[in-house]
């Protein structure tokens, strides 16, 4: 991965990081998060993780995240959106998390081993999505199967249930 | 591992019958004007065809070390699940409130899947996935009935505990694996004869019966059952207690006695060894004493169905308490004639309710004066339930009880058959009470049956219609002669289930 790229993947994993603790509404910050989590899921995959960058985007960006957003949106949080900043809370805070920063800076630093240059990462030629996929769809194919009728039975369940009954 | 599609296709085509069935009454419950009438037609066919189909399969196969096993034990009693469901089926179609009857059927067909994955699989996967499917589906089949909150009630409790009690029995399976690193119930089996009983395992072993016990409804894990059994749809109810249960009784014995084998224990008095067969002795004589001690309060029938099946569970699990061959053949045959005794139960209070509105005793006064047929064949029930002879219910019971006596030296378990022979007596007297409602009580008089039908109003009154619900009629009927069957010929179902047992 050419490094501007790196750099841009990390900030937007950071920059939405931050976003998460900054929006006020419950709402950005759910959304910041997944895009914090498509930005990470995109440094696994420089890393040749690809299986884990899949899962990434498809279980926590995918199922978890909309799960938060239902959940925010059925209940209707506003709360937080009203709620003034506190100054002195904040600067507070904003204190003992610089402390925090210059003390672990300061111990990384006094370790040797932060001196020595990074080991560059073995390219991992492990071809993980490939593997995964041949035992669910060899040994563990009969579960893999059952597990789709499994979803059937939700969503038969989910429509039947939530639907409204016209008298 | 070299796999063949069209081999797994060939070897679960029972199981592919009834998805295919399950998705076509989805269809026809979508497109068809008819729908009730054409949907139970084609799920009762599908559920024949799956039935002959099972017939079909070779008398022994084992695919994927396990996750889907033929064998004669399977097969049996994939097509007794297959039999529940069509009784069901056909029960299901008396219930009036259910508007989405497509949708009802193809739940039912799709649990019916993950009752035959349960009683086909040797594996703690396919086992777990199997007990989800059918309890996903079970939960949504006890919420259906949108017109009655208790529905919904009863729909919430049993998902809430059911999730609860699947967490603890994936956990228990969990700490099995990491300590046999083989999900393989032979596999397990070979691993923990070197292993003493250590605190991981007893730890793993109780967290996977405890899941269990929710599943049979044994006490003190019963609390969802009176509301299940007494707010869901009738047919619901009648599977859940049925179906579901024979299901979870084949895989708990085979779990214990296939898969942790070595670490039975005993549960023999005064030398009691820690193990699964202790824990499950606490289970059986908790079950016996509570659920036949509340049963003798209620005034509704549905709740007293539900404690007395707390009971019955607790009877059920001496079986497997006493072990062996004899101890599992009679658990499998009681629990087989018990939940064939419970449709036929639940088809008289779902006529019942059709009929007065309520399935409480006042509803039953006199049925004997409205309908001598209801009335012949819930005597039936109730006196096998109460283990009298010549009904099947009193040779289950022997059976249990005589096997629960041999097991052990020196007649270890005589504490537990005399705890189970004292609830026996006790429920004598709550099936009584049934009966007399039934057959002595003077008929309500027209105001009072006016007040019950309020609440669905338009109904007809006075005596049973005798049209329009000819086949639910039947099919209690049928259910009837089967008890009187087994009990007059035990013979013709235990034989099989003891040949079928390894």
């Amino acid at each position: 991965m050419p490094p501007f790229l790196f750099w841009f993947f990390a900030l937007m994993t950071l920059g939405f990081g931050a976003g998460v603790i900054i929006n006020r509404s419950p709402i950005g910050s759910a959304l910041s998060l997944v895009l914090s989590f498509i930005g990470l899921s995109t440094l696994f995959l420089s890393l040749n993780a690809y299986f884990i960058s899949v899962i990434q985007v498809l279980v926590y960006a995918g199922a978890v995240m909309v799960l938060f957003l239902f959940i925010i949106m059925l209940l209707d949080l506003r709360a937080e959106e009203r709620r003034k900043i506190n100054v002195v809370a904040f600067a507070g805070g904003a204190a003992v998390a610089l402390a925090l920063f210059v003390q672990v800076y300061r111990i990384i630093g006094a370790l040797g081993a932060a001196r020595q240059a990074f080991p560059p990462l073995r390219s991992g030629n492990t071809d993980d999505v490939r593997r995964v996929g041949l035992l669910l769809f060899a040994n563990y194919n009969l579960p893999f199967q059952i597990v789709g009728v499994l979803v059937l039975v939700a969503t038969i369940g989910v429509i039947v249930l939530s639907k409204r009954e016209l008298r | 591992m070299d796999m063949n599609y069209l081999e797994l296709l060939k070897l679960a085509s029972p199981e592919a019958i009834v998805v295919a069935t399950a998705l076509a009454v989805l269809a026809v419950g979508l497109t068809s004007k008819n729908a009730p009438v054409l949907c139970s037609t084609v799920g009762v066919l599908g559920l024949i065809l799956a039935a002959a189909e099972v017939f079909m399969l070779p008398f022994n196969a084992t695919l994927f070390h396990g996750m889907l096993v033929i064998s004669p034990l399977a097969s049996l009693f994939k097509v007794i699940c297959l039999t529940l469901a069509f009784f069901t089926v056909i029960l299901a179609r008396s219930d009036r409130s259910s508007r989405h009857h497509g949708e009802y059927l193809a739940l039912l067909l799709l649990a019916t899947i993950g009752l035959m994955l349960l009683v086909g699989s040797e594996e703690l996967l396919m086992i777990f996935i199997g007990l989800e499917l059918t309890g996903l589906a079970l939960y949504v089949m006890t919420a259906f009935d949108k017109t009655d909150i208790r529905s919904a009630e009863a729909g919430l409790k049993y998902f809430l505990f059911g999730s609860t009690a699947s967490a603890f029995t994936l956990f228990g399976l969990s700490l099995v694996y990491g300590m046999c690193a083989t999900t393989g119930l032979a596999a397990i089996a070979q691993k923990l004869v070197a292993q003493p009983l250590s605190p991981l395992l007893a730890a793993g072993i109780v967290m996977t019966l405890i899941g269990f016990a929710f599943k049979i409804a044994a006490a003190p894990f019963h609390l969802w059952a009176p509301d299940a059994y007494q707010g869901a749809p009738v047919s619901s109810a009648a599977f859940i207690a049925s179906g579901s249960k024979v299901a979870s009784f084949v895989v708990l014995g085979k779990i214990v006695l296939v898969g942790f084998g070595p670490a039975h224990g005993s549960a023999a008095w005064h030398a009691m060894v820690a193990g699964w067969m202790p824990v499950l002795a606490v289970l059986a004589a908790l079950s016996i004493v509570l659920g036949n001690l509340v049963a003798l309060a209620q005034s509704n029938v549905r709740r007293l169905l539900a404690y007395s099946a707390v009971a019955h569970a607790g009877y059920t699990l001496l079986g497997l308490v006493a072990g062996g061959r004899e101890g599992f053949s009679a658990t499998l045959f009681y629990t087989t004639v018990y939940a064939f005794t419970l449709v036929g139960a639940f088809g008289v209070v779902a006529l019942v309710r059709r009929e007065t509105g309520g399935d409480d005793f006042v509803n039953f006064s006199a049925l004997w004066s409205r309908s001598p047929l209801l009335a012949g064949c819930m005597a039936i029930f109730m006196l096998s339930l109460a283990g009298l002879p010549p009904l099947a219910g009193f040779f289950g019971k022997f059976y249990l009880f005589s096997a629960a006596m041999r097991a052990g030296e020196n007649h270890g378990l005589l504490w537990l058959v005399a705890l189970a022979l004292f609830g026996s007596l006790i429920s004598l007297y709550y099936y009584l009470i049934i009966l007399k409602v039934i057959f002595s009580e003077p008929a309500l008089s027209e105001v009072e049956r006016g007040h019950q039908n309020l609440e669905h109003p338009g109904q007809p009154r006075g005596r049973l219609r005798e049209g329009g619900d000819f086949l639910q009629r039947t099919t209690v009927a049928v259910l009837a002669i089967a008890v009187l069957f087994f009990g007059i010929l035990p013979g013709a179902l235990l034989a099989r289930i003891i040949a079928a047992l390894p």
